[in-house]
């Protein structure tokens, strides 16, 4: 498999089609692996797939303008690619998708021990990425087996909570919220140049470490992501404190699909959730 | 404090809600007077930055009027402003921010009365909910 995917990448270097490959190389703990930018033919022994390959890559596309880019993808991580095209971030003759048909991602917290897969890949149903340009297929015998578990089992146990419980909870976890804006900078559709945390003028909301802040920031990144998020689940990943960020990207993903059935990142040809609207869309919430 | 009254912020559009609001006065309706109006040309102007920036900065409810869906000045302004706001209330509460909180309206700029009515309800909903003490910027 790792063999097809450096053919591809040779085969693509050599013939000009793209100036630099993207993909995953090891890293100097010899685990994990970490992206690598190859640009020369004689560098592409060092790409490697295996479980460890977690990063979202296509959060780096907007690095190289006017560049012409191949790049290794999961079927998770072409759904960003999706939004991406989506909003006109990306020209689709400057990007060559290898997309590999991933039978699920290791969970990078429990390095070096059992392979456990990840939470994400558990819900997760086609694997195979819904655009690319050549696909690779990961062996039959190393496909992990799939639960079928829902998706939304977190989200809907804690709907059932009362009002003042929410808080609580919600309010423990942002408490340890530090601000460092990981969760921004790893996501590969928070793209804006300046992003509304760091407006001063007019200052959005605070910057300190605080209830409010927090909530506020918090609250503001999953608007943002509001039908846009595809769940690759690298902020949760990479957020030092442990919030789960998912929770809240997956609840506004399963109220998106009940009340609007808009599924994000499957159609490079759908409008966007909020630059579009439907007539009949619900509106009971409105006196 | 005697008795707390609450503070709330409206967000009203220019062609419809405003000029409902503007009627009650005219036609002079009572309703309590615990709303801070802010006009803006349309509720699809409304960001939600506005209503987290409300609810942090003080405010006891937040309140979005516009017209009516197939009355807006802009042909489809309140389309795209129903959408963002009805997953914005679902989020709001799933954090644990009382829904009675954020609330939207749509009134036309005939609808004096219902303006008149629904300030009304609104006021006495958000009494029940009592002040916003959780989600308040604090000043230390």
């Amino acid at each position: 498999m790792i063999d097809q995917i450096k053919t591809k990448a040779k085969e693509l270097l050599k013939t000009k089609k793209v100036d630099i490959v993207i993909g995953y190389k090891k890293a100097s703990d010899r685990i994990g692996a970490i992206p690598a930018f190859i640009d020369k033919e004689g560098d592409i022994d060092k790409l490697i797939w295996d479980g460890y390959c977690v990063y979202n890559l296509s959060n780096y596309l907007k690095d190289f303008p006017g560049k012409k880019i191949g790049i290794v993808t999961k079927g998770c991580d072409a759904k960003s690619m999706t939004v991406l095209l989506q909003e006109n971030q990306l020209k689709r003759e400057d990007i060559f998708i290898i997309g590999i048909e991933c039978s699920g991602i290791v969970d990078e917290k429990r390095k070096g021990g059992d392979i456990a897969y990840d939470e994400r890949c558990k819900g997760c149903k086609p694997a195979t990425p819904p655009i690319y340009d050549v696909l690779i297929k990961e062996e039959e015998k190393k496909q992990a087996p799939r639960l079928e578990q829902d998706p939304y089992e977190s989200v809907r146990k804690l709907e059932t909570k009362s009002i003042e419980e929410k808080f609580k909870f919600w309010q423990d976890e942002f408490s340890r919220c530090i601000r460092c804006y990981a969760c921004r900078q790893i996501c590969p559709l928070c793209y804006c140049p300046r992003c509304v945390a760091e407006q001063t003028q007019p200052a959005w909301f605070s910057k300190a470490v605080s209830v409010e802040g927090n909530f506020s920031w918090n609250v503001n990144r999953a608007m943002h992501l509001a039908g846009r998020c595809i769940d690759c689940g690298e902020c949760e990943r990479a957020c030092p404190v442990g919030i789960p960020l998912r929770d809240i990207n997956k609840k506004i993903e399963k109220d998106v699909k009940e009340l609007f059935s808009y599924e994000a990142g499957v159609d490079t040809e759908q409008k966007p959730l909020f630059s579009s609207f439907d007539k009949n869309d619900p509106e009971d919430f409105i006196k | 404090m005697s008795e707390w009254e609450p503070k709330i912020v409206g967000f009203l559009c220019n062609w419809c809600s405003y000029a409902g609001a503007d009627l009650a006065g005219t036609s002079r309706l009572e309703y309590p007077p615990n709303i801070r109006i802010i006009r803006l040309p349309c509720s699809g102007r409304v960001n939600p930055l506005f209503i987290l920036k409300c609810l942090s900065n003080g405010a006891d409810g937040v309140l979005i009027s516009g017209c009516h869906i197939g009355d807006c000045h802009y042909s489809e302004g309140n389309f795209y402003a129903r959408r963002r706001f009805a997953v914005l209330k679902k989020l709001l509460e799933y954090l644990g921010i009382d829904p009675r909180r954020f609330q939207m309206s749509w009134v036309s700029a005939s609808e004096g009365d219902k303006w008149a009515r629904l300030v009304t309800e609104l006021v006495e909903e958000i009494k029940q909910a009592g002040p916003n003490k959780d989600f308040v910027r604090k000043n230390d």
